[in-house]
């Protein structure tokens, strides 16, 4: 909202409250610029943590008639014979209980449009239609760029180069929690140069001691052996048949060049860079080739085998039956193993833990070597599951862990005979699937302690798929500073933000699923106290009267995420089990898969396919790599079509 | 400029590190090659820019530091001449006259209501004026802005300098300089690489070769734009511009560039002191012989996670030691103020180690600092609050006539302030950019 915008909500509020005209039109240009800014859309919307309510605002962007259907809908929260007791008074006002908090002062003149509003309901006979158009317009084609790990594949696979050279260009940056979508994939002019190096680079070894790659498919002195080259080299590196004028155009390219070799070589160095090879669109009519690389780059993060190109030549990709047996063929290649612990490095944060860091005196065990072990266990739990078709949904509450040593020293269990050996974990150890791993734990932690706030949101955003609204700018966002005299735990110390109004709206949905894993430190291990150690400040060190003194406290680890019924726990196990049957868990299994596959974040325009790919997730009894065969065949088979939103049924 | 930096007093390399002996205790010996290499035969400049052989032109400089800082130990008390130094600012004493600190900013859309945390919309807000996306900035950014605005034959538009990279990962905490909406200028944080780019240059067969690459690769991007529907045609075309931008680079090579030595980069490539010292160094460089006129530089990432340990602060890492909520050990309290205070001031001595480079480096009648307009910007106000209001900025250089050795306490935006740089230093004859209403007055002279 700009100024402007904001300076029109003042004006149209003055103007309300002289004159409650009130019609179908007061919906829109008057009652929802005070729902926007109450923030109730930051929960009710169909990703947001009210997500299972009976309110759902329409997407951002809606239209005014969209806006007035939603306004008309409202009516099933209002009580026409006494319209003073309806829910959509007095929960925003919080005069019955709200999650949300108090989001609207009680007999403000916000509450008073409300209220007007709530009047007309109950007098009009207009009915909301149930069928509405998705206002936001689906995605079209979009184009991707290679990322650097499908760049260094892609090299690999076409020239037999290992050398990676994509670890010298700009590093990737996250958007929307992966590091491949595509907004954030323009090609800067830093990037672009970085392109023209690599591509020399690579030309040149290339052909570094003649064609020793068998490059060139006929004898160089041979008429036409240059279209020849420029055809099958291109038709890879493009992942499609060239065109004629493109044929033409390098054949002309390579002949600026007095010998062949070094022609071919300019011709390698250009291809190399071209959008043709660096940038692919994906769309739901794609054709059959784009449809190879698509699956390709999902499956595999490289590009498309020679069988793969056979198929899509043959037309075997053209029906939603082809794509799921080459789906299937792929998921069987190691490649695919590869991407799945890509997937789930960037959906875990595997770069969180690595950059983390811990305080030497309380962890003197904890260093780069654990956390890479510590990713490692995680991917090794992920790999279990995905590729002895597991049921996936364990991730969360699986009762064993793959271990190291140092792991099971930690975790204070036998270590298996071999590195990472499967290792079933003692139920009074709690611990459960990836909610019981160091890598969560201490990814989510400070330094000395854990983060109850943190080890929240990561569960509701990463593991519910949950928008959790940020903090009002410019709250003070500090918690009591600790001291010997008064010493608290986290939860106590966290009481603040629920005893306060404007915190606890949004901290209630989140600090109590942290309390849950109180049990474990900021590494990690199992406590069932809380250690304070209060250090002389710096400078009073060397007074011998002051000391380092420690105290223990006693742990209330009791937890719930506020929204999942009979969602009540005291540790990582329980829980485990009750996001392992929660459907908006398992559902967003299939949104962050959506999000890596298609390179973007998930629209309305997108509900059929998650829909239908979670059901056929469900069906299959959570089997991962039927996900990922469900996924790309809906992504590119499902056309657009229009849904309902607005109230939901139940 | 070529009259006086001139075939006859070529500037050494040895004259470059005396200006660095003098600022610092232990100077950075980095195998730079000589300002002359950088001048053709006729002792011109090369890209001088339209300004014309005899006229000098600016530069503009966007300088940022992540995370914000700690009001008590930067913010003088008194306004005016006769400031005293604060803790945090004690390293431009030297500089007095050279700087202007300007107190008192807004930076109101990081307050507009939509997606990120309070790091993710100051950064947006204080670079572009606009709101984060919830994935990258809403527009360009100020430094964009001024070099497409001045859009000098340079061989670069501009250039981006990062140092530190420790950060949480994501792409607004990365970048400072966007071209747009959603489309980050990433920082070359590399020394040995920012090399390459300024002096990696070959010979005249490379060059040609080079650009029947690059033109091959532009008729490919005409084949493709046909099948794309609008948007990715804009995204194409954004590739396409970024080619362009490559072979500007590649076809104004001074020819004489493959003389220059590649100096030794080998070390610790998280010292960030030394990595800023090389990369400040280039940066003057790149400065100095007109390969650019406008840079940004990232010493450290939004919310950044950089870590101290030449400071001795080894326990946590930056954004830790910002807040008061025991993230970092022992910075509770006086404790962690003081903490920040240091971080603060090397933050400050590093831009007074560039202000020193730039100041030793002769051009015309003075030095490259009298043609530069240097802008330091930190994330928030007090660091603590992510305080958004009273943003404390430094401008630097003489460029379009500053008004130095001052205080001011003002109100207005960071926004008003660019716009202020943007049109008397750098000429940008900006009329507007988001979130900025009017110039700042009293800040440079006419």
């Amino acid at each position: 909202m700009g100024h402007r915008a904001i300076l029109q909500f003042v004006i149209t509020l003055a103007v309300a409250a002289q004159l409650p005209a009130v019609d179908a039109t007061y919906f829109a240009s008057t009652v929802y610029p005070v729902l926007q800014k109450a923030g109730c859309q930051g929960c009710h919307n169909p990703d947001g943590v009210a997500a299972g309510t009976r309110m759902h605002f329409p997407d951002p962007g809606a239209s005014a008639a969209t806006l007035e259907n939603f306004g008309l809908s409202l009516k099933m929260l209002t009580d026409p014979a006494d319209p003073g007791k309806s829910l959509l008074l007095n929960k925003p006002t919080r005069r019955i209980a709200h999650a949300g908090g108090k989001r609207i002062a009680p007999d403000s003149p916000e509450e008073g449009i409300l209220r007007n509003w709530v009047d007309y309901l109950a007098t009009t006979k207009a009915v909301a239609k149930k069928e509405v158009e998705v206002s936001v317009a689906p995605i079209g084609p979009v184009l991707r760029r290679l990322t650097h790990l499908q760049y260094n594949n892609t090299v690999r696979d076409l020239l037999g180069d290992e050398g990676n050279l994509a670890e010298q260009f700009p590093p990737e940056d996250f958007v929307n929690g992966f590091k491949n979508q595509y907004q954030s994939q323009s090609i800067s002019p830093l990037l672009a140069e970085a392109y023209g190096v690599a591509a020399e680079k690579l030309a040149q070894n290339a052909f570094r001691g003649g064609d020793s790659r068998g490059l060139i498919p006929c004898k160089q002195a041979d008429p036409g052996c240059a279209e020849k080259f420029v055809q099958s080299f291109g038709q890879k590196a493009f992942r499609r048949p060239l065109l004629k004028e493109e044929t033409d155009r390098y054949v002309r390219l390579l002949h600026t060049q007095k010998q062949f070799l070094a022609g071919a070589q300019v011709v390698l160095e250009a291809m190399l860079q071209s959008p043709a090879f660096l940038l692919r669109t994906d769309t739901a009519q794609s054709k059959a080739y784009e449809r190879a690389s698509r699956l390709s780059y999902f499956l595999w993060n490289t590009m498309p085998d020679a069988a793969l190109f056979r198929s899509a030549s043959a037309g075997e990709l053209d029906t939603p039956q082809g794509v799921e047996a080459a789906a299937k063929r792929m998921l069987k290649d190691p490649k695919a193993h590869a991407t799945v612990d890509d997937f789930v490095a960037q959906w875990l944060r595997f770069d969180r833990l690595l950059n983390t860091i811990k305080d030497r005196a309380t962890f003197p065990q904890y260093g780069p070597e654990l956390a890479l072990a510590m990713t490692e266990e995680a991917r090794r739990l992920v790999g279990d599951l995905v590729w002895n078709n597991g049921n996936f949904m364990k991730i969360y509450s699986a009762d064993y862990a793959f271990l190291n040593s140092g792991l099971a020293e930690m975790y204070k269990v036998k270590a298996p005979a071999d590195d990472f050996g499967k290792v079933t974990l003692p139920p009074d150890s709690e611990r459960s699937g990836i909610l019981g791993q160091g890598l969560f734990l201490g990814l989510t932690s400070k330094p000395t302690e854990t983060s109850p706030t943190a080890r929240g949101l990561f569960v509701r955003e990463q593991f519910l798929c949950q928008d959790v609204p940020q903090p009002p700018p410019g709250v003070s966002t500090n918690l009591p500073v600790l001291s010997k005299e008064k010493p608290q735990t986290n939860r106590e110390r966290l009481a603040t933000h629920l005893s306060n109004e404007s915190c606890a709206s949004c901290h209630t949905l989140i600090d109590p699923i942290g309390f849950g894993f109180e049990k474990f430190d900021a590494i990690g291990q199992r406590r069932e106290k809380q250690k304070l150690t209060f250090r002389p400040a710096r400078g009073e060190d060397k007074d011998k009267s002051k000391k380092t003194e420690t105290v223990m406290l006693a742990l209330d680890t009791s937890g719930y995420v506020a929204g999942i019924r009979g969602s009540e726990f005291s540790a990582p196990s329980a829980l485990g089990k009750v996001l392992a049957s929660s459907e908006q868990c398992q559902e967003c299994v299939v949104k962050q898969l959506f999000r890596y596959e298609s390179g973007r974040k998930e629209t309305p325009a997108d509900r059929p396919i998650i829909k239908e790919s979670f059901e056929e997730f469900k069906r299959s009894g959570f089997r991962f790599q039927d996900l990922m065969v469900s996924v790309i065949k809906l992504s590119i088979f499902t056309p657009v079509r229009m849904e309902s939103h607005g109230l939901s049924d139940n | 400029m070529a009259s006086v930096i001139t075939k006859n007093r070529a500037l050494s390399r040895r004259l470059f590190l005396r200006g660095v002996t003098a600022l610092t205790q232990a100077p950075v010996w980095i195998g730079l090659p000589p300002l002359a290499a950088m001048f053709n035969s006729a002792g011109t400049a090369y890209a001088a820019g339209k300004a014309g052989p005899n006229q000098i032109p600016n530069r503009f400089v966007l300088w940022f530091n992540g995370n914000g800082i700690t009001e008590r130990y930067w913010i003088p008390e008194e306004t005016g001449a006769n400031y005293t130094m604060t803790p945090c600012l004690s390293p431009l004493a030297r500089f007095r006259d050279d700087i202007h600190i300007v107190t008192g900013l807004d930076n109101p859309a990081a307050r507009l209501p939509g997606p990120g945390n309070d790091h993710h919309r100051s950064m947006s807000a204080l670079m572009t004026g606009t709101q984060f996306t919830g994935r990258g900035a809403g527009g360009p950014s100020i430094d964009h802005v001024i070099a497409a605005r001045t859009n000098a034959d340079t061989r670069f538009r501009s250039l981006q300098i990062g140092v530190s990279q420790e950060s949480f990962g994501e792409s607004i905490q990365r970048n400072m300089s966007w071209a747009g909406l959603d489309r980050a200028l990433p920082p070359e944080m590399i020394p040995a690489k920012l090399f390459d780019r300024l002096f990696g240059a070959r010979d005249a067969s490379w060059i040609d070769r080079k650009k029947s690459v690059l033109d091959a690769v532009q008729q490919d991007a005409g084949v493709l734009r046909k099948e794309l529907g609008r948007e990715d045609q804009t995204r194409l075309d954004e590739h396409l511009s970024s080619i362009r931008d490559v072979e500007r680079a590649i076809a104004s090579l001074p020819p004489q560039y493959h003389k220059v030595e590649a100096p030794d980069f080998d070390g610790d490539m998280k010292d960030w002191p030394r990595i800023a010292r090389l990369q400040s160094e280039l940066l003057v460089h790149a400065l100095a012989s007109g390969q650019t006129r406008v840079a940004s530089y990232m010493l450290t990432k939004c919310q950044g996670l950089t870590r101290f340990p030449w400071l001795g602060y080894t326990a946590a890492r930056h954004h830790d030691y910002t807040h008061r909520d025991g993230k970092a050990p022992g910075a509770d309290g006086p404790d962690g103020q003081r903490i920040m205070r240091d971080i603060c001031r090397w933050h400050v001595e590093e831009f007074a180690w560039l202000l020193g480079r730039m100041k030793g480096t002769p051009e015309g009648e003075g030095n490259l600092l009298d043609h530069t307009s240097l802008v330091f910007v930190h994330e928030h106000a007090e660091a603590n609050d992510h305080k958004n209001n009273g943003l404390s900025l430094i401008v630097a250089g003489h460029a379009g006539g500053l008004q130095t050795g001052l205080h001011t306490r003002t109100t207005g935006t960071t926004a008003d302030l660019y716009l202020s740089v943007a049109n008397h230093a750098m000429d940008a004859k900006l009329t507007s950019f988001p979130s900025a209403s009017k110039e700042i007055s009293g800040l440079f002279r006419t």
